[in-house]
């Protein structure tokens, strides 16, 4: 009975550790994309996993990395080791405490340090700063590993080794690193596993177009995940699996023979033995076998990485343009596009601005181009490479003028507003008017869902009280918290792109919402419907600029140039389901949902709504302060 | 026979230039304002109200990580250190594997586990029972927190545990010991070191944390983590992000002296 | 016959701890020396100097004449074995053996032989296959022993070999390594703090502590004619009394004079007397030089150990003849067996008696 609860409490535990691994792995054969909810067995996120090249790129990246450091980490560590055992107590002593910091240390401030000592020194960030970022926490589980088997070792070995007329360098070779190896290679499994699930210290770290696997988790979450990511994780983990089972448990049952012989006190045969030597070898084998492959795997894209041509690293929303026009550019021209990508503006500024990871084309939401404008970190675009550029309405260049006369920094990519989705079969239609009805607490049993977005959920409580939607009046302020903060325990979630998939399953019933999700969550789940409240909303243009300090401003400007194309533009807008800037496009729509007051507001709407403003840095830091006062709630 | 000192050489670059000189770069942030003049504001903003706030729930979330950690540890580590003698291996096999799941995912997943119309609720409500809500509550924070840190309390107690020499035991029981006093007077105080080891290494991460509290918290649980990250990736302002970390280097400092007062042999590690 | 190797001045401190200072020793060709002393005299300390794996602060080594101070161990003429046998546990016991001859290249035919060879030296000619792993300390020995002198090294070093065995494999050995030497016709340096191995294998035996060299000599010179209290409390059991020298010949030990041989120590000197506890004569109460009371009695197999109250002393005594508890006694001693010795002047020396 002691045994059963005891097998049932460690089971249980057990349970709790694999359960979130188990749900991955079958959401990776879910066929849709929407979590939550089983749409039938499909391998296509299998297939998709080898076809997208920015999901290959995170995993080849995420080895590459994790080779290098557990690699570079394990040879250092170990050779510190040695010199360690010379040191002097104090020595040890002290080298032993700064050994632990990275250790001990919360990988944020670790990660925010090295941040600010690249920053200091003028490095730039780049593959090679997550790679030393990496080997400097990977260093300290070295260390944990090796010196212990070291001093277990001891000297005598190596000395006896070295009596019989080695030299220390082959003493430590042939007689002191085989018997330490078990603690070498755990050193070395153990650095290789904490690199490869680091995500922090790789978030702050990295260079321009450096995606890992967490780094694009992390951008993806916010957007909406793709399964393709755990069809991934799920082929690691099985590879990873097998590779260990393999390398532990084979030389281990042989190990079994041998300590079974011993009990009965008879020798091995010779069988055995030679037997238990291979095994070994297997072991190990199987593990080197597993590093190469990585390897090899790899270098035709390290390979490529160096020798890649002419590059454009472009800076963008999540999710926010076709993969295929990308890979039609790529094709046309010979350039690679590398991109990365933010969720909000204001994720997106203080990157742009600490001007150490540069990037040669960015999209940008009006007012935050306004703030980049009024901080010099724009370069003029030069509109001859643009000859696609006609195509563009020439009243939204007008409107657009006002923020950047001349139009000479930003050329408009899609455009819209933020309304209300919400759930039919939950709410009868004509029920949403206004955005007091989140403050519903009726609704509120439906699920609330709020935007996560300095502006847009100021904007919401600006409108109510009727306030201008660009105020940094303190007292205004206060009583936007303050009615922010009413509606608190109503919401079910601040969130901002994953909002449509929750919607769309149906775990919320309302929520704030770009105009341009209507579209795809209209497609997904037809119950749902969008409004622009009666107090009217932003009008927001999100618009390519070139940073100051791109390399590639040319290639910048193909890209936008080929991005104007009427029929691109047409593909794109299939793809985003925003509104289009781009008058020709708009020829090649489809009459009904040209007409979709939803998606294309009609002008007596548009004259409601208003458009966000820079308001300079004392009004950043105004909002900043009272967008803290209220999240700090 | 080690006489070759020099050979710590290019580790202790990487030490100078990959914890030291940062930790520097930290400090001088920290005591600086925008223009580079020297203030303590960055380090006092821990007491605005909503600084404390988020510090004092990230403590308190943290605190009742560690404890629910630590009693569904320890048991683990009695039952191993009883049963699992010869298979060290394999018990940190287990432990350390999932890991080779991205940690993002792994927390992602409690998610999809947790939502109103989540995994776990849809197998309640096929057996009539009651759907829990937990998402976007601290509760899910706390059990996300639990479930990323567990290992790194079970590693270095059952590391402990398994090196207690039975003949101790024996010798309690033979003394007249019961089981409870054997576990109170005997293993607890020499397992000690694994405690404190993965007391550390569950508190300091998960007072930290932001990842966590982001995906499970639904934007309602704003954690000192959050605060800053958001100092460095949404406001701009690094020294005050850096101040705030140097706060956070208190609680780095506390736990490497417990751990040099309990684990002098590093006997707790995690491996 | 000329010194195969010799330290000159040699000193070696460990974190501000001499552990050697200022030592000379010579060593002939073809002897069996042995450093005998307690733990922390510096005896590991010289070997380990004359191995190469400590390089001293002063003073020279020289080998066959030539200065190999700076030398590392691995170009050495030498070869060690060690306390622990440091065998190599991932190689067999042929693989082990073949370790130094593989390294300076020998070919695999004369390898082949040579490891027959040792292994039939040791008396373990089947074991080239086995695992060293999986033999006793006793097989392990000898295959340290057999790993090291297949190198021909022309001196070969002993850390305490025999130190893990059990009592009877130990005495075996011991006769296995005066063999072996005889064979090899090679130079042995032995460390031991056991005196009873140092008195059966030596051809030398170097007393040391507290980093000097206490006395060099034969075992029976070392044994019989102990040159201070320290080595005579070191090398087997003695009793050793303060005593005043009268004049030559005659010496007085608690208020009773003593006669005895040796001369020149001056006249009303205080001195230290030894007197081997198997010299001490018991016999009939009033018949000897002094009397006194048997206050303990232990039977050891070849004699009794008896301990003696007399003269306000108590005076250890062995005798195969025995006498109970609490009978009354005469104790004398013959002159020949009583050992004079100068009192320590120095404070080193001082702390030499009272280390012990």
């Amino acid at each position: 009975m002691k045994n059963f609860l005891k097998r049932f409490y460690l089971i249980i535990i057990l349970l709790f550790l694999y359960l979130p691994i188990v749900t991955l792995i079958v959401l990776s054969f879910n066929n849709t994309k929407t979590m939550g909810v089983w749409k039938g067995f499909t391998l296509k996120w299998y297939q998709e996993m080898f076809s997208n090249p920015q999901v290959l790129n995170a995993f080849c990246n995420t080895l590459f990395i994790a080779l290098i450091a557990a690699v570079v980490s394990t040879v250092v560590g170990t050779v510190a080791c040695v010199g360690i055992m010379a040191l002097s107590k104090r020595q040890k002593n002290t080298v032993l405490q700064l050994t632990n910091i990275p250790l001990l240390n919360a990988d944020i401030v670790t990660a925010v340090a090295l941040l600010l000592a690249f920053g200091m020194f003028g490095i730039s960030l780049s593959l090679g700063t997550v790679v030393f970022a990496h080997i400097t926490f990977c260093l300290p589980y070295v260390i944990l590993n090796v010196l212990p088997k070291l001093r277990q070792t001891g000297t005598i070995h190596f000395e006896a080794a070295q009596d019989l007329g080695a030299t220390p360098v082959y003493a430590f070779l042939h007689i002191v690193l085989p018997d330490i190896m078990p603690g070498v290679f755990s050193g070395f499994l153990l650095a290789f596993t904490m690199s490869l699930d680091d995500f922090i210290i790789t978030y702050f770290t990295r260079g321009a177009g450096i995606n890992t696997i967490s780094t694009l988790v992390y951008s993806q979450v916010k957007v909406g995940i793709r399964p393709t990511i755990f069809a991934l994780s799920t082929v690691i983990f099985v590879i990873v699996l097998i590779v260990l089972l393999i390398s532990n448990f084979l030389p281990e049952k042989v190990e079994k023979a041998k300590e079974k012989a011993e009990k009965e006190g008879r020798e091995l045969t010779p069988e055995q033995r030679r037997k238990r030597r291979t095994a070994k070898k297997v072991g190990y084998g199987v593990i080197a076998a597993a590093v190469a492959a990585v390897c090899i795997l790899a270098s035709p894209y390290v390979g490529a990485m160096a020798g890649k041509g002419e590059v454009i690293y472009f800076y963008n929303y999540g999710d926010y343009i076709d993969p295929d026009l990308i890979s039609a550019f790529e094709a046309e021209t010979g350039i690679s596009v590398v991109m990365d990508t933010f969720d909000t503006n204001e994720s997106m500024y203080p990157i742009i601005e600490g001007g150490q990871v540069s990037y040669d084309l960015v999209v940008a939401g009006d007012y935050t181009v306004e703030k980049m404008i009024e901080n010099k970190l724009l370069q003029q675009i030069n509109y001859d490479n643009i000859p696609n550029a006609a195509n563009l309405e020439p009243s939204y260049m007008e409107i657009l003028a006002r923020s950047d006369p001349g139009n000479q920094y930003m050329i408009p990519y899609a455009w819209g507003t933020v309304g209300i989705l919400y759930n039919k079969t939950m709410i009868p239609e004509g029920r949403i008017t206004s955005w007091k009805d989140l403050w519903d607490p009726e609704l509120a049993e439906y699920g609330i869902l709020m935007m996560d977005s300095l502006r847009d959920t100021f904007m919401v409580a600006e409108k109510i009280l009727g306030y201008d939607m660009n105020t940094k009046d303190p007292e205004e302020l206060q009583k936007v918290v303050e009615l922010l903060i009413v509606q608190q325990p109503l919401v079910q979630a601040y969130e901002n792109d994953t909002a449509r998939d929750d919607l769309i399953t149906e775990s919320a019933g309302l929520g704030m919402i770009y105009s341009g999700e209507y579209l795809y969550c209209l497609d997904e789940n037809e119950n749902l419907d969008y409004v622009i409240p009666e107090e009217g909303t932003n009008v927001w243009f999100d618009c390519f600029v070139i940073p100051a300090n791109a390399k590639n401003k040319e290639g910048a400007e193909k890209f936008i140039n080929f991005l104007l194309d009427a029929e691109a533009g047409l593909a794109t807008f299939d793809y985003l389901t925003y509104p289009t800037p781009n008058a020709a496009t708009m020829q090649l729509i489809e009459e009904d949902i040209r007409e979709d007051e939803n998606v294309f507001p009609s002008q007596e709407t548009l004259d409601l709504c208003d458009m966000y403003h820079y308001l300079g840095k004392e009004g950043d830091l105004i909002l900043a302060s009272y967008w803290k006062r209220f999240r700090g709630n | 026979m080690f006489k070759k000192k020099w050979l710590t050489a290019p580790y202790l670059v990487f030490i100078l230039c990959g914890t030291v000189i940062p930790l520097l770069a930290i400090v001088y942030y920290g005591f600086t304002d925008q223009e580079g003049h020297f203030t303590l504001a960055n380090i006092t903003a821990i007491a605005d109200e909503e600084h404390a706030k988020a510090l004092g729930l990230a403590l308190l979330l943290a605190l009742i990580c560690t404890v629910v950690c630590l009693l569904l540890a320890y048991p683990v580590g009695l039952i191993l250190r009883k049963h699992a003698g010869g298979k060290k291996g394999f018990v940190v096999f287990i432990l350390i594997l999932p890991m080779w799941m991205n940690f993002l995912l792994r927390t992602f997943a409690w998610k999809a586990l947790l939502a109103n119309n989540g995994v776990i609720n849809g197998i309640l409500g096929s057996l009539n029972l009651d759907p829990i809500r937990i998402i976007n509550t601290p509760a899910a924070v706390v059990l996300g927190m639990v479930y990323d840190f567990l290992p790194f309390m079970i590693l270095p107690i059952y590391n402990v545990m398994a090196k207690i020499d039975n003949n101790l035991i024996e010798a309690a029981y033979d003394l007249g010991a019961s089981g409870k006093t054997v576990l109170t007077k005997v293993l607890l105080p020499l397992s000690m070191p694994g405690i404190i080891s993965g007391i550390t290494m569950v508190f300091v991460p998960a007072v930290t944390t932001f990842v966590i509290s982001q995906f499970l918290g639904g934007g309602k649980i704003y954690l000192i983590g959050n605060i800053i990250e958001q100092e460095f990736t949404l406001n701009g302002n690094r020294q005050l992000g850096s101040g705030l970390s140097l706060v956070m280097m208190v609680f780095i400092l506390i736990s490497m002296a417990l751990l040099n007062k309990f684990d002098k042999n590093g006997e707790g590690s995690i491996v | 016959m000329s010194n195969i190797l010799e330290l000159q001045h040699v000193s070696k401190k460990f974190d501000n701890d001499l552990v050697l200072d200022d030592l000379c020793l010579e060593v002939k060709e073809n002897t069996f020396m042995t450093l005998l002393g307690p733990s922390g005299c510096g005896k590991t300390t010289t070997l380990r100097i004359i191995g190469g794996f400590i390089t001293p602060d002063q003073g020279r080594v020289l080998f066959e004449g030539k200065d190999i101070t700076n030398l590392p161990p691995n170009k050495r003429q030498l070869n060690t074995v060690f306390q622990k046998y440091a065998l190599f546990p991932h190689m067999t016991v042929g693989e082990n053996i073949a370790f130094g001859l593989k390294i300076s290249g020998k070919s695999d035919e004369y390898i082949r032989d040579k490891i027959k060879y040792a292994l039939k030296l040791v008396n373990m000619d089947d074991y080239a296959n086995r695992d060293v792993t999986m033999l006793s300390g006793g097989q392990q020995q000898r295959i340290a022993i057999a790993r090291a002198i297949v190198n021909e090294p022309k001196v070969l070093l002993l850390d305490e070999p025999l130190g893990a065995l059990d009592l009877k494999l130990r005495q075996d050995m011991q006769y296995e390594l005066i063999r072996l030497k005889n064979e090899l016709g090679i130079t042995f340096i032995y460390v031991t703090h056991d005196q009873e191995e140092a008195l059966t294998m030596s051809d030398t035996v170097v007393v040391m502590n507290q980093g000097y060299i206490q006395q060099m000599g034969t075992p029976e010179n070392i044994y019989n004619e102990p040159e201070n209290a320290f080595v005579a409390t070191f090398i087997g059991d003695s009793n050793i009394l303060g005593g005043i020298m009268l004049r030559d010949k005659l010496v007085r030990i608690l208020g009773v004079d003593f006669p005895c041989v040796d001369t020149g120590f001056g006249e009303n000197k205080p001195v230290d007397v030894v007197i081997r506890p198997e010299d001490v004569i018991l016999g009939e109460a009033g018949k000897g030089q002094m009397d006194g009371v048997v206050s303990h009695l232990i039977f050891k197999g070849v004699h009794y150990e008896m301990e003696v109250q007399a003269g306000g002393f108590e005076w250890l005594v062995q005798s195969t003849s025995m006498f109970p508890v609490g009978q009354p006694v005469s104790l004398s001693v013959d002159p020949f067996n009583i050992q004079i010795m100068n009192k320590p002047e120095s404070e080193d020396e001082e702390a030499v008696v009272v280390d012990v």
